[in-house]
């Protein structure tokens, strides 16, 4: 497990090193002034040469490279060339909400997904099954930004059950201190908390399942066919005839050896819903990552761009390499593979 | 399976002796993919979309920018208020959907396949010279290459889109450019995993070239899960580009494109709501028969691997 956890840790760091040579060669590739595109100081700026002096713009390019490590660290990630707000203030607000948008969705997918997947799995080829592989196949197909828009047609509004967008009512005046709601409503000193929570679950709800309905439907497809390839092993009827119950049968033997294989792709489920998450928080006007970086590149916003690709490129691999280490440390024949020779 | 297997020997009257032929890898998943019918049903909407793509100016009614003012955000013809010139109904600006449609395959559908065509062909041949070639095994390159590619092809688009500006045929590139390494990392997959078994030694042994050995030796047994990937690749590229044509960083405004079409209809979708539906249907339906054929493929291949 050392070596395991050792191996995926350097992956990790050589992954890191090459997403920032890439990310800082981005202010060479995007137009203009790589200065301006790195830092969003514009040339006419009259701290312009200090500004290229601290960025090793002066000398060659590997003084470049560490200076602009040397920034990322610091947390100096430039200005936005929109409205020269520093992007470190305003990514330390929107990443939370970002995240707390994402882990509610991939908590309901985790938390409905596989247990679908498991109820096709044993009425395999009856009613249930049908119904579930046919609203799987669908929702897997849907493209997710069309269902965003039928879902706030019908029930923001036709039914008039949620609001349409946003993360909460700006009558509650709640101060944004971390960015993730729920937590801001919990340290504001606001007289109407209860009924502020009740408006950002209101708002956060169909965001909230239309982000999850992609990996929802991708488990519960992983799940099936996992579960029916068990079922059909040797040990499962072994089991059977040494008098096990059905329920023992499925949560001692059928279910651990069911989620191997799901637990592998676990890591694409994550990636398929930060893919959605760029379109899902600009239709619902989430005020997140993804919704940033897709504005800034309407504006042309390098800086922004920039940041903001690195911070979710990070987060998908480092999701990805802790997905690769839960696997390993939770199925002992899988180590055999991540050791590599 | 078995009993498929036994029409394929060549019967014929002329011939001395019963031959039984072996059908080739392809073929097999190809019986197999023929007797699920939803496959089919998926692999002819497929050919019919391919055929509007080819041939949509002469097949739709319309021009898909010609507007007509009298008739503005028209229902389908069939409720009340409808009009039988337009059957689907009109925008807001008067232009009728069923042509806005039938235009539109040919830039979501005929354009991802065409461009995933490509970067096929450019993938695979350099995933099979990367494999011959480079003589690196280790599975620790391969971790790493898994590790990256788990980037979402959506977000790396977008980082193209932004370097060289939005528009479709820049939206087409950036999806072209995406799908490469993929091809090249699958292929080169295939091949390492191929190289180590028996037949591929075999042949070796007896001298042939390397063409040969990767044409007709390995070629036949690594191109079913070629065409799956394939498939995984159509219905990715077909998704990213009506995505960034949502986005406005993909096909452009008057441009017939599904995605660019939700998008314009954002505002009319309380009082016209087919303006919204009919393009979101078409494009549901296409990533649909595209995920049905390559689910069909993918469980086709496995019954075969089984079953040999």
């Amino acid at each position: 497990m050392n070596r395991v956890f050792a191996r995926q840790l350097s992956l990790l760091l050589i992954t890191l090193f090459l997403l920032s040579v890439f990310t800082f060669s981005l202010s060479y590739w995007f137009p203009g002034n790589p200065v301006t595109n790195s830092s969003g100081v514009s040339t006419e700026h009259p701290l312009f040469t200090e500004i290229a002096e601290a960025r090793g713009f002066q000398s060659h390019i590997g003084h470049q490279y560490i200076a602009y490590l040397q920034h990322l660290f610091q947390g100096d990630w430039g200005l936005s060339l929109q409205d020269n707000t520093p992007i470190w203030q305003e990514f330390k607000l929107r990443f939370p909400a970002t995240l707390e948008l994402a882990i509610l969705a991939m908590a309901f997918a985790l938390l409905f997904g596989p247990p679908l997947g498991f109820i096709a799995a044993i009425y395999h080829r009856r009613f249930a099954d049908h119904v579930i592989t046919s609203f799987s196949l669908s929702g897997y197909s849907i493209p997710v930004f069309w269902l965003a828009q039928l879902s706030i047609l019908v029930f923001a509004l036709v039914l008039g059950w949620v609001p349409i967008a946003g993360q909460i009512n700006p009558l509650f005046d709640i101060v944004p201190v971390t960015g993730s709601i729920f937590i801001d409503i919990f340290l504001s000193d606001s007289p109407y908390r209860a009924a502020a929570l009740l408006n950002a679950l209101q708002h956060m709800l169909l965001p909230m399942l239309v982000l999850a309905s992609t990996p929802l439907v991708l488990l519960t497809r992983l799940t099936r066919s996992a579960a029916i390839d068990v079922l059909k092993q040797k040990y499962v009827k072994g089991a059977y005839a040494r008098g096990l119950s059905r329920s023992e049968v499925f949560f001692r033997h059928v279910m651990p050896n069911a989620m191997q294989p799901v637990l592998r792709q676990m890591g694409s489920a994550f990636n398929l819903l930060i893919t959605n998450v760029l379109i899902i928080e600009l239709i619902f006007s989430w005020p997140g990552i993804g919704s940033w970086l897709v504005r800034s590149i309407f504006e042309r916003d390098y800086p922004v761009i920039q940041g903001g690709l690195f911070i979710l490129a990070t987060l998908i691999l480092f999701a990805n390499i802790m997905m690769n280490l839960v696997h390993a440390w939770r199925y002992p024949q899988v180590r055999q593979e991540f050791y590599a020779s | 399976m078995l009993p498929k297997r036994l029409n394929l020997k060549r019967t014929r009257a002329s011939e001395l002796y019963y031959e039984e032929r072996n059908p080739s890898p392809l073929e097999l998943v190809w019986l197999n993919f023929r007797a699920n019918p939803l496959a089919m049903a998926g692999f002819y909407f497929l050919g019919f979309l391919g055929f509007i793509s080819l041939f949509a100016p002469w097949v739709a009614p319309f021009g898909a920018n010609e507007q007509f003012t009298e008739a503005l955000s028209l229902p389908p013809a069939w409720s009340d208020d409808g009009d039988l010139r337009f059957l689907l109904g009109t925008d807001m600006l008067g232009r009728d959907m069923l042509s806005r449609l039938l235009h539109g395959a040919q830039l979501t559908f005929g354009v991802p396949l065409l461009v995933v065509l490509i970067s096929a062909v450019i993938g695979i041949g350099l995933g099979v010279a990367a494999a011959v070639s480079v003589g690196v095994k280790s599975s620790s390159l391969k971790h790493f290459l898994d590790v990256l590619f788990s980037i979402p092809s959506l977000l790396l688009a977008l980082i193209i889109v932004a370097i060289i500006g939005p528009g479709l045929l820049n939206a087409v590139i950036a999806i072209g450019l995406v799908m490469i390494p993929q091809f090249l990392h699958i292929t080169r997959n295939a091949v390492v995993d191929e190289l180590p078994k028996d037949y591929v030694v075999a042949s070796k042994l007896n001298g042939v070239s390397t063409l040969y050995l990767l044409s007709a030796v390995i070629f036949p047994n690594i191109v079913s899960v070629l065409v799956v990937s394939f498939t995984l690749a159509l219905s990715a590229a077909i998704l990213d580009i009506a995505a960034l044509g949502f986005l406005g960083l993909g096909a452009q405004a008057p441009a017939p494109e599904w995605g660019a079409m939700l998008a314009q209809s954002l505002e009319v979708s309380y009082n016209s709501p087919w303006v919204m539906a009919l393009p979101g249907l078409a494009l549901f339906l296409t990533l649909m028969s595209v995920n049905i054929v390559g689910e069909a493929l993918r469980s086709a291949l496995q019954q075969q691997r089984e079953t040999t």
